[in-house]
C-alpha cells in the first residue's frame, strides 16, 4: 500500500470521530443531542469539500493537469482541422520513413534469431592477434573458429547448456530431374537440439550421426515445397548433393531458415564437410576460421561469467599454439543475423549514414511544422494574452502548448508508423526482387517489434518537443498590452524577432536540405560514372560460364578431359567467335592475390593475379603493348608473366619492364615477358592495384571460368553451351551469364543508394520549398499594411517584389552556403562507402545549389506576386 | 501582475494554519479534534478556524514529512489517529516562527506610522 493510500484510508473514520467528539463536547455543555450534532457539523464546515481538499493534497496534480491539457489540446486542434491535418501529414511522412528504415535495420542487426528462447543464445566470436608474422586461413568469417577450437569450447565451458558450430553458405549441386545449385549448412549434431528447432517432419541430428559420419540431411521447408513438391514421403528417401547421396531425415519448420541472413536450403552433419566440399579438408585444419559458434546459456549465468569462463579456454588454446605467440580476445554478444565484429564493422557505418540522412528529412519536416505553429500562434495571440492576464503562469502555458504539439507529433507518428509497417514490408520485397540475379534472397524480417515501437515512440516525442518548444516559448512571451488592444500587425520589435525566428527556421531547413541534395547529387554523379566508365576491356558480346568441377565431384584428370571436350564443342557452335579460359572472370568478385619480392626493393608488394589462356587478351580486347602474349605451350611451371602497364610503372619506374624479375616468398622467380594495357578487371574504379597474369594450364580445370565471344544472340549461344555441356555429362551444373551482368553487381549498390538518396533529396526539397513558401506568404500577409504604406508613398510593384524576394532569399542563401560547407566536410564519409564518387565533384557542388536556389526563388515569387497586388487603400483601411 | 499577489495571500493563510498546528503539536502527540480545540482555546477563541480545514492541512504536513500519524487510543479508550511532530517538523517550526516574527514586526512598523498620520 502506498503512503498516499495508507493516509487516506481512514479519513472518513477520522472525520466521523471528530464530529462525534465535538457533538459530545456540545452535549456536555448542555445542548440537546440534535442541536449538538448540527452545531458540530456547522463548525466543521463542508464535509465533502474537506474530503476533496484532503484528497487533493495527495493527488498527482500534474497528471490531472495533463489530462486537462490533453482535452483542451484536442479541442484546439480540432478547431483548426486544416492546420492539424497538414502538420500531422508532415510528421507522419518524416516519422514514417524513419521508422521504416529503422525496422529494416532492426531486422538486419537487432532482431534476435528466429528460434525459441532466442534471448538465451549468444554468438561467440574471436579476434586473433599474432606477435610478428602469423598466418591464419579464413573461410567465410575472420572471427570464426576451427573445429578443434570448437571442440575445446564445447567440452570445457561451464556456462552453456549447449554450444553449436556450423559452416554456412556451402554451395551444393542438388541432382534430381535437373541440376540446381543450393546453399546449405554443415552443422554440429547438437544444432537442432540446442536451437530448440525440432523439424516439423522426421527428426533433427543426434550425436551418433556425427560420430559415425552418417550421410543424413535435414531439408528446409522451402526446398521441400519448391523442389520436392511437398512430397509427403520425402523423409527416408535419398537426395544427391555434390555427388554424394544423403538420406533425408527431417524437414525443417516453415519459417526456420537457419542462423544466417541468407536462408539455408539444407543442413548436413559437420562431419560430412569433406563430402560436401570435395578436395578440401577443413575439419583437421586447426588454423582455419570457418565455424560460427552459437551457445545457449545456462539459466542465471551472466554475460560476465560467460566471458570469464570462455577466456580461460581461449588462453589455453593460445598457449598450445605453436609458432608466433598468439593472443585471442573474444567478442560475445546476443545472437542476431549480424553478430560477428567483422559484419558489424561493415553494417554500422552504413546504417549510421542512412539513419542520419533519414533523420535530416524528419528535421526539415519538424521545421515546417514549427513554422505552421508559429504562424498560428500569431492568430492565437488574443487567446494567449487573455489567459496570461487571467493569471496563467508562463510555465503552465508552455506546458499546454507543448502538450498540443506532442499530441500532433504522436498522432503523426502513429499514422506514419502504421503506414511504414504496412509499406516497408512491401518495399523490401520490391527492392529485393530487383536485385541482380546472383544476389541471394535475405531472410530479413522487417515486421515491427518492441525495438521498432520504442524507436517510433521516442522519435515522435522528440519530434513533438523539437518543433513545439520554440513556438511555445515564443508565444508565451507576449506583450499583453498590444495583444489585448488587438494590434495584430505588431510593428516594431515583436515583429522583428518573429521574423528573425522564421528566418532561422527556414535557413536551417535550407541548410539541411542542401546537405541531403548534395549527397544525393554526389551519389547520382557516382552512379553516372559507374554506368559510363570504360573498364578497359570489351565486355559486350561475351558469355561466361563458371565451372567448379572439383566441387561437382570431378578429379583433376576427368576435369581436364571434360574441359577439353567442352571447349572444343563450344568453339564449334554457330556464332561463337573465340573461347578463352581464366581463373577469374573480369569483375566477378573472384580474385587471388599474393605478396611478391621485387629485387632491389626491401619490402614486399601485394599483387593480384589471374591465370589466363593466351586468347584471353584478344577476346577481351586488352592489347599487349610491349613484349608478347603467352604461347599455348606455357604452363604453371613456365617463368614468363605479363604485367599491366601501371604495375610496371609502379614497380620499375622509368625502366623497361621486359625481362625484370619478381620473386614469390617461396623464392620462385618469374620474369616479365609482356606488358598488357590497364583494365579494371578485378575492382571497378580502382586503377592503382598491382596486377599480373600467369599462364593457365591443366591445374586450373577443376575450377575456372570459360569466356565465350559470340556474334549472334545471347540466348541461342547460352542454350548451345548448356546443351554442349549436358551432352558430355548430364549431371554437370552449367550457368551461363553475360559478362556485363558482373558489372551490374558492381553497379547495383550505387543504383539502389542513388535511387534512395534521390528520393530522400526530392522529399527534402519538397518540404523545404513548402517551408520557404510558408515563410514568405506569412510575412507578406503580416506586412500588408507595411506594403500598403510603401505603395501609398509611391513604391511600385517591382520595388515591393524586390523587397519581398530580398527578405526571403537572405536566409535561404545563408542556409544554402552553410549546408554546402557542411556537405563538403562530410562527403569523405560517403566516398569511403560508394564506388566512383568524387569528394568535391564540381557538377554536383554547382548544380545542386543552383537548383535549390531556383526552387526557393519560385517558392518566393508566388506569394511575392500577392504582395505586388496589394491595394494601398484596402491595406490601410483594413486596420 | 495581480495574480502573483493573490497566490501569495493564499499561501500566507495556508502557512499560518500549518504553523499553528506545528506549534500545538510541540506539546506532544494529539488527535485531530484535540488540535482544533487547542488552537481555539489558546487564541482566546479569536481564531475561529473552520474545523474541517484542519484535515487538508494535516495531510499536507504529513506529505512534507513535518508530522507523522499513528493509530493510538485516546483518553476515553477510543481508537484515534494521533499526530506527532517529526524532527524535520521541529526544525521547520523554528524556521517558520522566525519568519512569522519578522513578518509581524515588519507589518507592525508599516502600520504604526500610518495610524499616526491619520490621527
Amino acid at each position: 500500500m502506498t503512503r498516499r493510500k495508507r493516509m487516506l484510508a481512514n479519513l472518513e473514520q477520522d472525520i466521523r470521530d471528530h464530529l462525534e467528539r465535538e457533538t459530545q463536547d456540545n452535549i456536555d455543555r448542555g445542548m440537546s443531542p440534535d442541536d449538538a450534532r448540527s452545531a458540530a457539523l456547522r463548525k466543521f464546515g463542508n464535509v465533502a469539500r474537506v474530503k476533496e481538499e484532503t484528497w487533493e493534497v495527495w493527488s498527482i496534480v500534474w497528471l490531472e493537469q495533463l489530462l486537462q491539457d490533453v482535452r483542451f489540446g484536442v479541442r484546439t486542434l480540432l478547431r483548426s482541422p486544416g492546420l492539424t491535418v497538414a502538420a500531422i501529414m508532415a510528421i507522419a511522412l518524416g516519422v514514417g520513413i524513419n521508422v521504416g528504415i529503422f525496422s529494416v535495420l532492426n531486422g538486419l542487426a537487432l532482431r534476435l534469431l528466429p528460434v525459441p528462447r532466442a534471448q538465451e543464445l549468444l554468438s561467440v566470436n574471436q579476434i586473433i592477434h599474432f606477435q610478428g608474422r602469423g598466418d591464419r586461413y579464413i573461410h567465410n568469417g575472420a572471427n570464426w573458429f576451427s573445429y578443434s577450437e570448437y571442440q575445446d569450447y564445447r567440452d570445457h565451458n561451464h556456462v552453456f547448456t549447449g554450444l553449436v558450430a556450423y559452416e554456412p553458405y556451402i554451395e551444393a549441386n542438388l541432382r534430381d530431374t535437373d541440376v540446381r545449385q543450393v546453399l546449405g549448412t554443415a552443422a554440429s549434431c547438437n544444432y537442432f537440439d540446442v536451437l530448440i528447432e525440432h523439424p516439423s517432419q522426421g527428426r533433427g541430428f543426434v550425436d551418433s550421426d556425427c560420430e559415425s559420419r552418417r550421410a543424413v540431411v535435414v531439408v528446409s521447408n522451402d526446398l521441400w515445397r519448391g523442389k520436392f513438391g511437398s512430397d509427403p514421403s520425402l523423409v527416408g528417401k535419398k537426395i544427391v548433393l555434390n555427388q554424394t547421396a544423403y538420406t533425408v531425415i527431417g524437414i525443417a519448420r516453415p519459417g526456420f531458415t537457419g542462423t544466417e541472413p541468407i536462408p539455408s536450403a539444407f543442413w548436413a552433419p559437420l562431419t560430412m564437410q569433406q563430402a560436401l566440399e570435395p578436395g578440401i579438408d577443413r575439419l583437421s585444419n586447426d588454423n582455419m576460421s570457418w565455424l560460427a559458434l552459437l551457445g545457449r546459456t545456462r539459466p542465471g549465468v551472466t554475460m560476465e561469467e560467460v566471458r570469464a569462463d570462455l577466456s580461460v579456454i581461449a588462453g589455453r588454446i593460445d598457449q598450445r599454439h605453436s609458432g608466433p605467440r598468439r593472443t585471442t580476445s573474444l567478442a560475445i554478444q546476443a545472437a542476431t543475423f549480424f553478430s560477428s565484429p567483422e559484419e558489424r564493422g561493415h553494417l554500422i557505418p552504413v546504417a549510421s549514414v542512412v539513419l542520419a540522412a533519414f533523420a535530416l528529412v524528419l528535421l526539415i519536416a519538424c521545421a515546417n511544422v514549427a513554422n505552421l505553429l508559429l504562424a498560428r500562434a500569431s492568430v492565437r495571440h488574443r487567446e494567449i494574452a487573455l489567459r496570461l492576464s487571467m493569471g496563467a503562469g508562463r510555465g503552465r502555458l508552455v506546458r499546454q502548448l507543448l502538450t498540443e504539439s506532442l499530441l500532433l507529433s504522436l498522432a503523426g507518428g502513429a499514422l506514419g508508423s502504421l503506414i511504414a509497417f504496412w509499406s516497408f514490408i512491401r518495399i523490401t520485397q520490391l527492392v529485393t526482387s530487383y536485385l541482380p540475379h546472383d544476389f541471394p534472397p535475405l531472410a530479413v524480417n522487417v515486421a515491427p517489434n518492441l525495438h521498432v515501437l520504442a524507436y517510433a515512440l521516442l522519435l515522435s516525442l522528440f519530434t513533438g518537443i523539437a518543433f513545439g518548444l520554440v513556438p511555445a516559448l515564443r508565444t508565451s512571451r507576449l506583450d499583453l498590452n498590444s495583444a489585448m488592444k488587438g494590434d495584430s500587425t505588431q510593428f516594431g520589435t515583436a515583429k522583428k524577432s518573429g521574423h528573425f525566428l522564421l528566418s532561422i527556421l527556414v535557413g536551417s531547413q535550407v541548410a539541411v536540405c542542401m546537405v541531403l541534395l548534395l549527397a544525393a547529387g554526389l551519389l547520382l554523379r557516382g552512379l553516372y560514372t559507374a554506368q559510363t566508365i570504360d573498364p578497359g576491356f570489351e565486355m559486350k558480346g561475351v558469355a561466361t560460364i563458371f565451372l567448379d568441377l572439383g566441387k561437382q565431384g570431378y578429379d583433376p584428370v576427368h576435369a581436364t578431359a571434360f574441359m577439353q571436350r567442352f571447349r572444343e564443342r563450344i568453339q564449334s557452335l554457330p556464332g561463337v567467335v573465340e573461347v578463352a579460359q581464366a581463373e577469374c572472370a573480369p569483375l566477378s568478385h573472384d580474385f587471388s592475390g599474393s605478396e611478391f619480392v621485387v629485387p632491389g626493393r626491401a619490402d614486399t608488394v601485394g599483387v593480384e593475379y589471374n591465370h589466363v589462356t593466351p586468347d584471353y587478351f584478344s577476346l577481351l580486347g586488352i592489347p599487349i603493348v610491349r613484349g608478347r602474349d603467352f604461347s599455348p605451350a606455357e604452363t604453371h611451371a613456365s617463368p614468363g608473366i605479363i604485367v599491366t602497364e601501371s604495375t610496371a610503372r609502379r614497380l620499375w619506374p622509368g625502366q623497361d619492364p621486359l625481362g625484370k624479375t619478381l620473386r614469390e616468398i617461396s623464392g620462385r622467380e618469374y620474369s616479365v615477358i609482356g606488358v598488357a594495357k590497364d583494365a579494371q578487371v578485378a575492382h571497378l574504379g580502382q586503377l592503382d592495384t598491382n596486377y599480373l597474369y600467369f599462364p593457365a594450364d591443366k591445374g586450373d580445370d577443376s575450377r575456372s571460368y570459360i569466356l565465350v565471344r559470340y556474334s549472334t544472340g545471347f540466348a541461342d549461344v547460352a542454350k548451345g553451351i548448356r546443351d554442349a555441356g549436358r551432352s558430355i555429362d548430364p549431371g554437370v551444373s552449367i550457368d551461363v551469364i553475360q559478362l556485363e551482368d558482373y558489372l551490374e553487381v558492381w553497379r547495383a549498390p550505387s543504383r539502389i543508394v542513388a535511387a534512395l538518396s534521390g528520393a530522400l533529396g526530392s522529399l527534402a526539397l519538397l518540404l523545404c520549398s513548402i517551408g520557404v513558401y510558408g515563410m514568405v506568404s506569412y510575412s507578406v500577409s503580416r506586412s500588408v499594411r507595411d506594403i500598403g504604406i510603401r505603395m501609398a508613398l509611391g513604391a511600385d510593384g517591382a520595388q515591393v517584389m524586390r523587397l519581398v524576394v530580398w527578405q526571403a532569399m537572405r536566409p535561404v542563401v545563408i542556409g544554402a552556403t552553410i549546408g554546402a560547407a557542411l556537405c563538403a566536410a562530410v562527403s569523405g564519409v560517403l566516398r569511403s562507402m560508394m564506388f566512383g564518387l568524387g569528394t568535391h565533384d564540381p557538377i554536383a557542388f554547382i548544380g545542386m545549389p543552383v537548383f535549390l536556389l531556383a526552387v526557393a526563388l519560385v517558392a518566393t515569387l508566388l506569394p511575392g506576386r500577392r504582395a505586388m497586388r496589394v491595394d494601398p487603400m484596402v491595406a490601410l483601411r483594413c486596420e | 501582475m495581480s495574480t502573483k499577489e493573490q497566490r501569495e495571500r493564499i499561501e500566507l493563510l495556508q502557512g499560518t494554519l500549518d504553523l499553528l498546528i506545528l506549534r500545538t503539536l510541540q506539546r506532544g502527540p494529539m488527535h485531530g479534534h484535540a488540535i482544533a480545540k487547542a488552537i481555539e482555546f489558546r487564541s482566546d477563541e479569536v481564531l475561529q478556524v473552520e474545523q474541517g480545514s484542519l484535515y487538508p492541512a494535516l495531510h499536507r504536513l504529513i506529505k512534507r514529512r513535518w508530522i507523522s500519524a499513528e493509530e493510538g487510543t485516546s483518553e476515553n479508550n477510543r481508537r484515534a489517529k494521533f499526530y506527532a511532530l517529526t524532527s524535520k517538523g521541529k526544525q521547520q517550526l523554528a524556521v517558520e516562527t522566525g519568519k512569522w516574527d519578522k513578518l509581524a514586526r515588519a507589518i507592525a512598523q508599516i502600520l504604526r506610522p500610518g495610524e499616526q498620520e491619520e490621527a
